[in-house]
């Protein structure tokens, strides 16, 4: 079965419906998806900054990531909530827009990346930058900033 | 026409203006520079924010993350700055009608002051409450009211397009 049932499926739901048929609400979700990666991009960026070795060296990356991932975790769901909402809209543009694609594949790398090893070098980093901790910070920025370009690529293209 | 109008329609016809508006991707591109440089500006003094509400970093003082944080915040109003100018210079004359434009210039302006007061109110003592867990109620409103109203601004700023 092909991905593109669920998009048609997506489309038809009664959220789809309501988004399609509302005049305001695509406008309002998306609001809401702009606060929340404003928040999410925040927290990532005060936390790779300190992998880097950039920022807050003397704090433990252990205590910045267990309050930030916080951060950073609630925006996630909220961008994911909000971002099924607006795919619903146009769910088949979106299933053919090669933005989107991209967007979703650098997602779940970022995703994918950030409970993995990202996670196991911030609980294992001293206080002092390694070349793993920025090797991996950078890796992360990409993967995030990648999600953002082509989030915004996607009404663009 | 008022001066100011007049002002944005010689804005808006100028060199520089037409042809970032007729360019087929330089409108596109300082968007989209305009909006990821958000999580810059706004997500990083979001953060300072929230520690002075007590939601996150309770243990980490609040001058140590205001160190770490303001420069970045400052280079992003940088970019915010001269990208939303070249935005702008491309559409003057539909801005100075534009309701949501208005409203975010308004807040912009609200959002200026709520530092200046800060900075020569509470924060002067800042080394009396730096390390408290939650700050005194003057920072945590200056803080709310920082997060709303650059709140209020991403809105008002998205909802140019629609107007």
């Amino acid at each position: 079965m092909s991905l593109r049932v669920w998009f048609v499926a997506l489309a038809h739901s009664p959220l789809g419906q309501f988004m399609q048929n509302s005049r305001w609400g695509f406008a309002a979700v998306e609001a809401v998806h702009l606060l929340a990666l404003t928040l999410l991009g925040g927290s990532v960026l005060v936390l790779d900054l300190r992998l880097l070795g950039l920022i807050l060296r003397r704090e433990s990356p252990r205590v910045l990531n267990r309050d930030l991932s916080r951060v950073l975790l609630s925006s996630l769901a909220i961008l994911v909530l909000t971002g099924i909402a607006l795919v619903s809209e146009e769910a088949l543009k979106c299933y053919n827009n090669a933005a989107f694609r991209w967007k979703m594949a650098l997602l779940a790398a970022a995703v994918l990346f950030y409970f993995t090893l990202y996670r196991r070098v911030v609980l294992s980093l001293g206080s002092a930058a390694t070349l793993t901790s920025r090797v991996t910070a950078v890796i992360s920025l990409s993967l995030w900033l990648g999600v953002g370009v082509a989030g915004r690529a996607i009404g663009l293209i | 026409m008022p001066l100011l109008q007049h002002i944005c329609q010689v804005i808006y016809d100028s060199q520089i203006g037409t042809s970032i508006r007729e360019s087929e991707y330089l409108f596109s591109i300082i968007e989209s520079v305009h909006v990821l440089a958000i999580t810059l500006l706004v997500g990083t003094i979001a953060v300072l924010d929230l520690r002075m509400l007590g939601v996150v970093l309770r243990d980490v003082s609040v001058t140590r993350i205001a160190r770490a944080v303001l420069p970045l915040t400052w280079s992003g109003f940088g970019v915010m700055f001269v990208s939303g100018l070249l935005l702008f210079w491309a559409e003057a004359a539909k801005n100075y009608t534009n309701p949501a434009f208005r409203i975010k210039l308004v807040l912009l302006a609200l959002v200026g002051l709520n530092p200046l007061i800060f900075h020569t109110t509470v924060y002067r003592r800042v080394q009396e409450w730096e390390t408290a867990r939650f700050s005194p109620w003057r920072a945590r409103a200056a803080a709310f009211a920082s997060l709303t109203l650059w709140c209020g601004i991403i809105v008002a700023g998205r909802a140019i397009a629609y107007f």
